[in-house]
C-alpha cells in the first residue's frame, strides 16, 4: 500500500534535503523549526493487464456508446493524441498512446473504417522528430499511417486546414483542425499528466489554431487562473470550457479517452531520487555521492543527455472515456488521488529545486525562460485552495540557469530573451508591446511549420504561465545561477541557500516560515 | 615643448607591433613613441594659429598607428615625425577656446577650394595632401609641419578653427571631432534610406565611433529603428541613452535586425535585412556580418578603418550591397536638403546629446603609456573616450592661462 | 605451370609415405588395445553379461529414447548455465550469421512481464525450419528467455540419447509425439507451465513440407485452456528459405520474428475453435509482417488475409505462388537505405 503525501516538520535532527538544481542535484540543511517540506504520495499501483483495461474502458465508456457502436464502414474517424511534453519524462515503450490507438485501430479495422487520420494535437508546440513519433505511437501505427500520409502533427498555422466553429459568448473564436472538426467521431487520446491537462482543453488547445488561444493564453487568464491545476479556479479552464461548448454545437462527435499515470518518476539507478531522504540506505547514498561527483565534472551537453534519456517506469493508473466532461471529472479524482498532499497554512518563502526538464525542453535544454516558467509557472501552481506561499513572500529556486538556448528548438526563445526581457519583464507590458510581433514573424512561422520550432509566440506564453506567480510573491530568487541570465529575468541571483534566505530576509523579515517543495514527484498542495 | 613623437623607425614599429598582440602600454612605450622636448612647429604662413591643447582624444587610428598596425597606404599621405592626436579642443593664443577641423585640406594648403565655402574635407581630388606648401599629411595629428593634438603646442590653419561657445566644457567640445565623423556616417546611411517610411539601420560596433553614428541617426532620422551591436555592457548603456532603439550583443545582432524586419534566413544570409548598416568596427567578421544583414541593394556605410580584410564577397555581388567607406566629414546635405558643414552640426548637437558623457577618463602627457592602455581596452574596461588633459601643461609653463570652462 | 608439375607429383609422394606409416602405426595401436579385449574376451560371467535360460520370460526394458527421454536433467542449475552461455554465444552468433533476424512486437508482451502473477507462457510460432528452435531461443524476451523449453518432435531429436543430449542441453527441448497426444507428455508440460516455465510449442506439429504453412493442431489451445496459461501468437518469417525442410545445407538470408498480443481462452469456447483463434492471430501478425498494422487489420476483419496455409490449389501453382509470396516477406528482403535523420542534439 503507497504511503499518502507527507509534511515534514524540519527538526534539527532532519538530515539535509535534496535539491535538484537542472541536470544536477545538492542536499541542503533547512532551519529548524520553522521549515517543513512536502513529500509526494507514493506511486500508487499500475494496472496489471493494460491491455485489457484499456478495451474494457472503450467498450464501457462515461455518457456515451460503446465505441464500437460509433464506428462504421465508410466513416472519417481522426484519432488526436498530445504531444511530447507528455507525460515527463518520457515513459519506457509500449507508451500508453500506442496502446490505446492500437485497440482503437483494432475496432475500427473491425467495424470496416477505411479513412482513419490520426493526428499529433501538438498546438503550438514543436513538431516532433520520427524517433519521438516512434516511440509514443510505436513501430507498427508509425509504418502503417506515416508513410501514407494518415499520421501528422497538426499545424496551427496553416489557413487551408483549420476551420472556424463560431464565437463563444465572450467573443473566444474557436478554430481548429479542420480534419479533425470535419469527422465523423474525433478520438482524443490524452495523458493526465497533472490536473490542468485533458477536457476541453484536449480539443480546444491541443488542436487549435492561434488565433483561438490567443484567447486564453494571456496574461488576464493566467493571473485569474488560481491555480490553472483547479479547473473550477483556473480562468483558463473555463475559457476552454467556454470553447467546449462550441464544439459540442457545432463540432465534431468526440469520443475522449483519458489515462492518469502514477508518480513512480526515476528508474534505477535514479530511483533515489524520489525516496525520502531519511530512507536512504547505504547504497543510495554512494549512488547519490557518485552521481554528484560525476555529474559536476560531466559537459552539460553530455550530462543533459543523460538525464533526457530517462524513461520513467510510470505508467497508467486508470482509463476513463466517452463524453468529454463526465470523463475529465473522473480523471481529475484520479490526478488527486494519486498528487494531492494536504498542507495547512501559507508560508513566507517558498523553496524549489528546478529540475532538468520541464513540458517543453524534452530532448532540449532549460533555457532561462523555461526556469522562470518551471518555478513560477508550473511549481508555483502546484496547489489547490491557496498559494504555498502567501503573497509578497518569496520563491527561491535552485537551477544553473545558464544562458543557453536550443537553436533549433526555440529560436523565438532567443530574442525575446535578447530583445523583450531587456526592454521589460512585466507581463501584460510585453504582452501588449511585442506579442503580435513575435506571433506574425514569418520566419518563426516558417520555423514552426517546416522545422521543429516552438512557434514564435510561446516564449510569451512561458511567461504568462508565471504571470500570476510574478504577481504574486515579493522577491524571487535563484541560488546558483548564472548572475547576469538572472538579473535578465528580473530575479535575484545568489549562490548559496543560505546567502538566498538573508536576501529573503530582506521581504519576509528575519525569522520567516520556509516550505520546501520536493519535487518531482509531482504532487499538488492542498493548502488549507 | 613637450610632445609625444612618432618616428620613422621600422624596427621599433615591428617591435610594437609583436608587443601590442600582449599590451598596449607596452607597446607604446617601446615602440616609435617617444615622449621629449621638441620644438614647437614654426607657423607655416598667414592664416595660421597657434593652438594650445587643453583636451586631446586617443582616437584608435592613432592607436593603430602606435601600435604598429596601420596600413602601408599611409606611407604616402603622412610625414614622420609627427605628433599624433587631432581630437583637439584648444585655445589660441587670444584665449578664445576652439575645436579643431584637422583634415588640411585646399585652404589650408593655398590650393583653390573646390567649390566655394568647402569645408577641409571636401573635394575629389587628394593631390592637394600630398602637395606643398606643408609636408604630406592627411590631416593633423599625421603631418610633420603641423604638430598634433599630443603636445602642448601645435599650428592650425583659420579654415580649421572653430570657436566655441564660453558655456561649452572642454569635456564636451573633445568629443565633436567624433561626433562629426559619427554624423557623417550616419548622413550617408540616412541617404541610402530616403523614402523609407520606417527604415532600419543597423550599427555594429559601439566604440566611440559607433556611438556618434547612433548620435548622428537620431538626430537625422528620429524615425529609424536603429540596432546596435555593442560588446560591452557600458556600451550597451551608452547606445541606449543616445537613443539606439534596440541594443544588444553584438553576437546577437544579425538575429535581432532579423527579427526587426521579420525576414527569414538563408544559410547565414538574411533573406532581407536592414535596409543600411554602419559598420563601426572595420574587420573582416565585420565588414561580412555586415553584407549578411543588409537587405539587397542596401548600404554598408564602412566607418571604421579596416586595413586589409578577407571577405566573401559573393554576397555583395549578388545581393548588389553597397558598400560605403566613410573616412570623415566636410559639407553635408541634410534630408530636408540645405548644405551645411558637418562639424556646425557637431558642435549644434554636442549639448543636445551631452557628448561629455562619453568621456571616461583622463590622463597627463606624462602618462601616456597608461593612457593609451587604458584607450586599448576600454571596452572590457566600461570606458569609451580616453584624452589626454593638457590644460596643467600649459599652466605649468605659462602661468598666465585663464581658468575657465571647467564644469 | 610446367614447373608446376613436379613439386606436385612430389608431394603426392610425400602423402603417400605419410599414409603408410599411418597406417603402421594404427595397426600396432589396434595390437596394444586388442590385447586386454582378448583377455577379457577369455573371461565370462560377471565380467561379461549374462546368457539367457531358456524358457525364462525376461522383461521388456523401459524405452528411455524417443518420447520417453528423461529431460529433468536440463532444467537443473549445472545445465542452465551451460545453456545460457550456449545460447548467448554459439546459437545466437549462428542464428545472426545465417538467419540476420529483426524481432518485433515485444512490446506487445510488456504487460505480460510487468504481471508477477502470469507465470509460464505458451509461445505458439508457425514452423518451417529446424532454425525456428534456435531462432526462438534467442528472440524470446528477458523475462522467458531463461526459463523457456522447447517442445521437439521425440521422434526425430529424440531417437539417439547424444542427439537428444544435446537438443536438452542447448536448446532445452522436451520430447513431444507428434501424432498422438501421449498422457505423458502432456502431463510433463503442465506440470512445468506449473512451475514457471514457458514453451514453445510448433502447433503445426511439424515442419511445413512445401514451404506454405500447416493447419494448427489443438495441443497449444489446449494446454492453455487446461493450465490457464496465455498463448503468444508469433509469426516467423523468411526461416523456411534459409533451411526448409529437404535442403542440403543452409543459405543464408533474412528472417523476422513478431509476436502478437497474448490470448488467453475464453469462455464458453472449445479447444478446437481457440485453436482457430490462435491460428488466426498468428495469420495476422503473417499479414502484418508483409504489409503494415492497419492494412492486416482491415484485411483480417474483411476475411481476405492471405492464409499461411497458403491457396487451395495444388501443384506448380502452388509453388508459384509460393515464390511470389516470398518475396514480399522477409526472404525477399534487401538492404535498404536508412532513412536518415537530422541530429539535432
Amino acid at each position: 500500500m503507497p504511503r499518502p503525501g507527507f509534511v515534514l516538520e524540519v527538526d534539527r535532527s532532519t538530515p539535509p534535503i535534496l535539491f535538484w538544481r537542472g541536470e544536477n542535484f545538492s542536499l541542503e540543511k533547512l532551519p529548524a523549526d520553522r521549515s517543513r517540506i512536502i513529500y509526494a504520495p507514493e506511486p500508487h499501483k499500475v494496472i496489471d493487464d493494460i491491455d485489457g483495461a484499456i478495451r474494457h474502458s472503450l467498450l464501457n465508456p462515461i455518457d456515451m456508446d460503446p465505441l464500437p457502436t460509433l464506428l462504421f464502414p465508410g466513416m472519417k474517424l481522426t484519432i488526436a493524441f498530445d504531444d511530447i511534453s507528455l507525460p515527463l519524462p518520457k515513459m519506457t515503450r509500449p507508451d500508453i498512446r500506442q496502446r490505446i490507438i492500437e485497440a482503437v485501430l483494432d475496432m475500427a479495422a473491425e467495424a470496416g473504417v477505411d479513412d482513419v487520420h490520426i493526428i499529433a494535437a501538438l498546438a503550438l508546440h514543436r513538431r516532433m522528430t520520427e524517433d519521438e513519433l516512434r516511440h509514443q505511437l510505436g513501430d507498427r501505427i508509425y509504418d502503417a499511417f506515416a508513410p501514407r500520409g494518415m499520421l501528422y502533427q497538426h499545424d496551427a498555422e496553416d489557413p487551408d486546414n483549420l476551420v472556424l466553429l463560431g464565437e463563444t459568448p465572450h467573443g473566444e473564436e474557436v478554430e481548429i483542425n479542420k480534419r479533425a472538426a470535419e469527422s465523423d467521431l474525433l478520438v482524443y487520446v490524452n495523458i493526465n499528466l497533472v490536473a490542468m491537462d485533458g477536457g476541453w482543453k484536449s480539443t480546444a488547445t491541443g488542436l487549435a489554431s492561434y488565433r483561438s488561444l490567443r484567447h486564453h493564453h494571456n496574461t488576464h487568464t493566467m493571473q485569474n487562473s488560481r491555480s490553472f491545476m483547479d479547473a473550477h479556479k483556473s480562468e483558463l479552464h473555463k475559457s476552454n470550457w467556454r470553447m467546449g461548448e462550441v464544439m459540442r454545437k457545432h463540432g465534431p462527435k468526440i469520443f475522449q479517452i483519458e489515462t492518469t499515470v502514477n508518480n513512480d518518476t526515476f528508474p534505477k539507478p535514479f530511483d533515489f531520487l524520489a525516496k525520502r531522504e531519511w530512507e536512504w540506505n547505504g547504497r543510495d547514498r554512494a549512488k547519490f555521492v557518485a552521481a554528484k561527483a560525476g555529474l559536476n565534472r560531466t559537459p552539460a551537453r553530455m550530462a543533459r543527455n543523460i538525464f533526457h534519456g530517462i524513461e520513467a517506469p510510470h505508467n497508467m493508473t486508470s482509463i476513463q472515456c466517452g463524453e468529454v466532461e463526465a470523463v475529465h471529472k473522473v480523471t481529475t479524482e484520479n490526478v488527486w488521488k494519486q498528487q494531492l498532499v494536504e498542507v495547512q497554512g501559507q508560508t513566507d518563502i517558498l523553496t524549489m529545486g528546478i529540475p532538468f526538464i520541464c513540458p517543453y525542453n524534452v530532448n532540449s535544454i532549460m533555457n532561462p525562460i523555461l526556469v522562470m516558467c518551471t518555478g513560477l509557472g508550473y511549481f508555483f501552481n502546484l496547489y489547490r485552495g491557496k498559494p504555498l506561499v502567501r503573497e509578497g513572500g518569496v520563491v527561491i529556486m535552485t537551477h544553473p540557469t545558464t544562458n543557453e538556448f536550443h537553436p533549433v528548438h526555440h529560436p523565438s526563445y532567443i530574442d525575446f530573451f535578447e530583445q523583450v526581457l531587456t526592454e521589460t519583464t512585466v507581463p501584460h507590458e510585453l504582452e501588449a508591446r511585442f506579442e503580435k510581433r513575435f506571433a506574425e514573424d514569418d520566419w518563426y512561422r516558417h520555423l514552426y511549420r517546416t522545422s521543429y520550432a516552438y512557434h514564435g509566440v510561446h516564449p510569451f506564453y512561458m511567461w504568462y504561465w508565471g504571470s500570476h506567480g510574478l504577481q504574486h510573491c515579493g522577491k524571487v530568487i535563484i541560488v546558483g545561477g548564472d548572475a547576469p541570465t538572472v538579473r535578465r529575468l528580473g530575479f535575484t541571483p545568489a549562490s548559496t541557500l543560505n546567502d538566498a534566505l538573508e536576501i529573503a530576509s530582506d521581504v519576509v523579515g528575519r525569522s520567516p516560515t520556509i516550505t520546501h517543495l520536493h519535487t518531482p514527484p509531482i504532487m499538488v498542495a492542498d493548502v488549507k | 615643448m613637450k610632445a609625444l613623437r612618432i618616428d620613422r623607425n621600422t624596427g621599433r614599429f615591428m617591435l610594437a607591433r609583436l608587443v601590442s598582440g600582449i599590451d598596449t602600454g607596452s607597446a607604446a612605450k617601446i615602440g616609435p613613441l617617444t615622449l621629449g622636448d621638441d620644438d614647437a612647429p614654426a607657423l607655416p604662413g598667414s592664416g595660421w594659429h597657434r593652438v594650445y591643447p587643453r583636451l586631446t582624444g586617443i582616437c584608435g587610428s592613432d592607436l593603430a598607428t602606435v601600435e604598429g598596425h596601420a596600413s602601408t597606404y599611409f606611407e604616402n599621405w603622412v610625414s614622420f615625425p609627427f605628433v599624433p592626436g587631432h581630437e583637439i579642443v584648444g585655445e589660441l593664443e587670444s584665449g578664445e577656446r576652439v575645436v579643431i577641423e584637422p583634415v588640411l585640406g585646399h585652404a589650408a594648403r593655398g590650393h583653390a577650394l573646390p567649390f566655394e565655402n568647402a569645408a577641409p574635407g571636401d573635394g575629389d581630388d587628394y593631390a592637394h595632401l600630398a602637395l606643398p606648401p606643408l609636408e604630406p599629411g592627411i590631416q593633423i595629428g599625421f603631418c610633420n609641419s603641423t604638430g598634433g593634438g599630443w603636445a602642448t603646442e601645435l599650428v592650425a590653419h583659420e579654415s580649421q578653427i572653430h570657436r566655441i561657445p564660453d558655456d561649452m566644457s572642454d569635456e564636451r567640445a573633445v568629443l565633436i571631432e567624433p561626433l562629426a565623423g559619427g554624423i557623417h556616417s550616419a548622413l550617408q546611411a540616412i541617404e541610402s534610406v530616403r523614402g523609407v517610411e520606417s527604415p532600419v539601420i543597423a550599427v555594429q560596433g559601439a566604440g566611440t565611433m559607433g556611438l556618434c553614428a547612433v548620435a548622428g541617426l537620431r538626430a537625422f532620422a528620429p524615425h529609424a529603428h536603429v540596432v546596435v551591436g555593442a560588446r560591452y555592457p557600458a556600451q550597451m548603456r551608452a547606445a541606449k541613452e543616445l537613443g539606439a532603439t534596440t541594443v544588444v550583443k553584438s553576437s546577437e545582432l544579425s538575429r535581432t535586425v532579423r527579427h526587426v524586419v521579420g525576414c527569414h534566413v538563408v544559410g547565414d544570409y538574411l533573406s532581407s535585412g536592414a535596409h543600411a548598416t554602419i559598420d563601426a568596427v572595420g574587420n573582416s567578421d565585420s565588414i561580412a556580418t555586415s553584407i549578411r544583414i543588409t537587405r539587397p541593394r542596401g548600404r554598408v556605410v564602412l566607418m571604421g578603418m579596416p586595413a586589409q580584410v578577407d571577405v566573401d564577397l559573393t554576397g555583395l555581388w549578388h545581393r548588389e550591397t553597397e558598400l560605403k567607406g566613410s573616412y570623415t566629414y566636410g559639407t553635408e546635405t541634410l534630408p530636408d536638403g540645405s548644405r551645411r558643414r558637418t562639424f556646425d552640426l557637431a558642435i549644434d548637437l554636442a549639448g543636445t546629446f551631452r557628448t561629455e558623457r562619453l568621456l571616461s577618463a583622463t590622463y597627463p602627457l606624462s602618462d601616456y603609456s597608461h593612457a593609451l592602455r587604458h584607450a586599448a581596452e576600454a571596452g572590457p574596461r566600461g570606458a569609451i573616450k580616453v584624452a589626454f588633459d593638457l590644460r596643467g601643461e600649459r599652466s605649468k609653463k605659462d602661468s598666465t592661462s585663464k581658468k575657465e570652462g571647467q564644469h | 605451370m610446367a614447373r608446376d608439375y613436379p613439386k606436385q607429383k612430389t608431394r603426392s609422394e610425400v602423402s603417400r609415405r605419410v599414409l603408410q606409416r599411418a597406417a603402421g602405426l594404427a595397426e600396432g595401436l589396434e595390437g596394444l588395445a586388442m590385447r586386454p579385449v582378448k583377455l577379457w574376451r577369455t573371461k565370462g560371467f560377471p565380467y561379461r553379461a549374462p546368457s539367457i535360460p531358456r524358457g525364462v520370460d525376461v522383461p521388456a526394458k523401459k524405452s528411455t529414447l524417443g518420447a520417453d527421454f528423461d529431460t529433468d536433467f536440463a532444467r537443473g542449475p549445472g545445465s542452465r548455465f551451460v545453456r545460457r552461455l550456449l545460447v548467448a554465444g554459439p546459437v545466437n552468433g549462428m542464428v545472426r550469421f545465417l538467419a540476420r533476424p529483426k524481432v518485433e512486437g515485444v512490446d506487445r508482451l510488456s504487460d505480460l512481464a510487468n504481471n508477477d502473477a502470469i507465470g509460464g507462457v505458451i509461445f505458439a510460432p508457425n514452423h518451417h525450419s529446424h532454425l525456428d528452435t534456435p531462432l526462438m531461443v534467442t528472440a524470446v524476451p528477458k523475462p522467458w528467455r531463461d526459463r523457456l523449453v522447447v517442445a521437439a518432435a521425440a521422434d526425430y531429436f529424440f531417437d539417439k540419447r547424444i542427439k537428444g543430449t544435446i537438443a536438452a542441453i542447448a536448446l532445452n527441448a522436451i520430447p513431444i509425439d507428434r501424432e498422438t497426444t501421449s498422457r505423458k507428455s502432456s502431463d510433463e508440460l503442465r506440470r512445468l507451465l506449473a512451475r514457471d516455465w514457458s514453451l514453445v510449442i510448433y502447433p503445426e506439429g511439424g515442419r511445413s513440407p512445401d514451404g506454405w504453412g500447416q493447419e494448427f493442431k489443438a495441443g497449444a489451445a489446449y494446454l492453455s485452456a487446461k493450465t490457464g496459461a496465455p498463448v503468444v501468437p508469433v509469426f516467423i518469417d523468411g526461416t523456411g528459405a534459409i533451411f526448409g525442410k529437404g535442403m542440403k545445407r543452409p543459405k543464408r538470408g533474412h528472417t523476422r520474428v513478431v509476436f502478437g498480443a497474448p490470448l488467453w481462452p475464453e469462455e464458453d469456447e472449445n479447444t478446437r475453435r481457440y485453436s482457430e483463434r490462435i491460428e488466426r492471430a498468428v495469420t495476422l501478425l503473417g499479414d502484418e509482417s508483409t504489409s503494415d498494422f492497419w492494412t492486416a487489420r482491415r484485411r483480417a476483419a474483411s476475411g481476405a488475409s492471405t492464409p499461411l496455409t497458403g491457396p487451395d490449389y495444388t501443384g506448380w501453382r502452388r509453388q508459384w505462388a509460393l515464390y511470389e509470396h516470398r518475396k514480399t516477406g522477409a526472404a525477399g528482403q534487401r538492404r535498404r537505405q536508412k532513412r536518415r535523420w537530422p541530429d539535432l542534439g
